[in-house]
């Protein structure tokens, strides 16, 4: 049966995602309320920013901000540090590894053979650093504030295939569900005395066929039973689908494009100066 | 004496570390014993049966199996104890066939190949698998992959089978086999505990029946003790097998409302009758 309602268009089914494995923090903000396309537009551009440029006190102003608009957006301080969690070690690393592998400048701070630390190297290693962080932030201000549904749903309105997105939606949806049944396909096996993680790295990958051909098995049956259960409530790819809550740009969107807009102008007058 | 198969002494197990599953449950099950283990959807009953082999460990209390403490086991040692059967077969079934799919705990457990050929042959001639044997266990049908499951863990022949859910999805042909099969193996006094929601199963099978709600547990009897308390039944949202239910109708005419079986319902009508007809005679 087509939909009823007057707008027409395409909508993923927001009972499809669950928010167990996403990141996706439920607030009244004013971040949760933007049309999920201006953050993604706002995500773009930001990458444009920290890409094209690579000034140490642009990263710390924009990492900063990005705090300010997450605690802003009451996003809770676990979430933030959840983040921090996985990028400290790798910014380490890069702000590390820099001095030796790009050195520059002058003043030399420490000489070892051919290991030159210079204070410009050490400064763009922490930039390079900072870069990486504020990246993976400017994503989280996406995803936190954004449902899997409504992502879904802007990717959509963008261009993107409604099957393509309907089997994201689901490829989410279901992800939880296939690390549980991991788990219990890892308990099955152990029950029947089945021991991992001896050996050498190939003798440990080959220790898990057991648990992942099942897996792939279990994940075939879901799937050929999922079709059949989308195909036996009248979905057919391609046929005209009806909206019960439709994408709309409001007016805190408007704003804040042509923040990003302006930003963006921002971005490249910094790289590349005025013409 | 023997020392208990299993003993759990107030056990707690909380999921995700908040979410209450058990609390202070503590029961003994006998070896030789056959237990079922009943309660409604989430009142603890697989959690109690995964604490039993370690796959879970509790958050306080103790568990012991075979007199041994299994805290200090890994799952892989307590599976030479305790075999447990999973409710979804596809959550076990991986290798090319059936022979491989049993094959794979004897290899496990390491035994030596005349023994393992030995079970191999006699567990599929036991389950009636020797026509799938060199087939792939995944393209079977619900009822074979089943069976399957079934078949090798049984092929280990552990001292305690725990199996949960065992007769779900399965036709009564099916169900009979499994119950047999699982008979044959009591009567060399392995251990059987199942979790079921099937009370006639219960009724006919089960010596123990360990009622489980909201993660406590409410009675620990035999099937013809714990379906004469309604309101016990009642509180654990169980309902008893219809020929329970019968007897419990007809107390007014004299029976005890208790009948876990056709049988037993049988033959006390034939008691009250013939005590009757004496009584008129």
């Amino acid at each position: 049966m087509r939909g009823s309602g007057s707008a027409r268009g395409r909508e993923i089914g927001s009972n499809l995602v669950s928010p167990q494995f996403d990141l996706y923090v439920s607030r009244a903000s004013w971040l949760h309320r933007l049309d999920p396309r201006t953050k993604m537009a706002f995500v773009t551009v930001s990458f444009a920013l920290l890409l094209l440029n690579d000034q140490l006190t642009l990263m710390v102003a924009y990492l900063v901000a990005v705090h300010l608009l997450l605690r802003q957006a009451e996003i809770p301080w676990s979430r933030i540090r959840w983040l921090w969690d996985r990028t400290w070690l790798v910014s380490l690393m890069i702000f590390l590894l820099w001095p030796i592998f790009y050195p520059s400048g002058e003043p030399v701070l420490v000489g070892w053979r051919f290991i030159q630390i210079t204070v410009p190297s050490l400064v763009e290693g922490l930039s390079a650093a900072l870069r990486v962080i504020d990246l993976a932030f400017a994503v989280l201000v996406l995803l936190v504030s954004t449902d899997q549904t409504r992502l879904v749903q802007g990717l959509v309105r963008l261009g993107l295939p409604f099957e393509w997105g309907l089997g994201l939606a689901i490829g989410l949806r279901y992800l939880p569900l296939l690390h549980g049944t991991y788990q219990t396909i890892t308990d099955a096996q152990r029950a029947r005395g089945w021991s991992p993680g001896q050996g050498s790295l190939i003798r440990r990958a080959r220790a898990y066929v057991p648990a992942l051909v099942a897996l792939v098995i279990a994940a075939l049956r879901l799937s050929d039973a999922l079709t059949l259960a989308l195909a036996a409530r009248g979905f057919q790819p391609g046929q005209p689908r009806s909206v019960r809550r439709p994408l709309r740009m409001e007016r805190a969107d408007g704003w804040v494009l042509g923040a990003s807009g302006l930003l963006l102008v921002a971005a490249v007058v910094l790289r590349f100066g005025l013409p | 004496m023997s020392e208990p198969a299993v003993e759990l002494s107030n056990c707690h197990y909380r999921y995700n570390g908040t979410v209450p599953a058990l609390q202070g449950v503590s029961c003994t099950i006998e070896p030789g014993s056959w237990v079922a283990v009943v309660g409604q959807n989430g009142s603890g009953k697989t959690t109690l049966a995964k604490l039993c082999n370690g796959l879970l460990r509790p958050h306080a209390g103790r568990v012991r199996v075979m007199g041994q403490d299994a805290r200090r086991q890994s799952v892989a040692q307590l599976a030479r104890q305790v075999g447990y059967l999973f409710q979804n077969p596809d959550h076990q079934l991986f290798a090319p066939t059936v022979r491989e799919e049993i094959a794979f705990g004897l290899d496990n457990l390491g035994f030596d190949p005349a023994e393992k050929e030995e079970r191999l042959e006699e567990t599929l001639k036991l389950f009636g698998l020797e026509a799938f044997a060199e087939r792939p266990p995944a393209v079977l049908g619900y009822g074979l992959r089943r069976q399957v499951t079934v078949a090798s863990l049984f092929a280990l022949r552990p001292p305690i089978l725990i199996l949960d859910e065992p007769t779900a999805g399965l036709d009564w042909g099916r169900t009979k086999l499994l119950l047999e099969r699982s008979r044959i193996l009591h009567q060399s006094g392995h251990t059987i505990i199942f979790v079921t929601h099937n009370m006639r199963l219960v009724a006919e099978w089960a010596e123990r029946v360990l009622v489980l709600h909201k993660g406590r547990l409410l009675a620990d009897d035999t099937p013809r003790a714990v379906f004469g308390q309604p309101e016990l039944l009642a509180r654990a949202a169980l309902s008893p097998p219809p020929i329970t239910e019968l007897s419990q109708r007809l107390r007014s005419l004299g029976l005890r409302g208790d009948s876990p079986s056709v049988e037993a319902f049988c033959e006390e009508v034939a008691q009250l009758v013939a005590a009757r007809s004496e009584a008129i005679s």
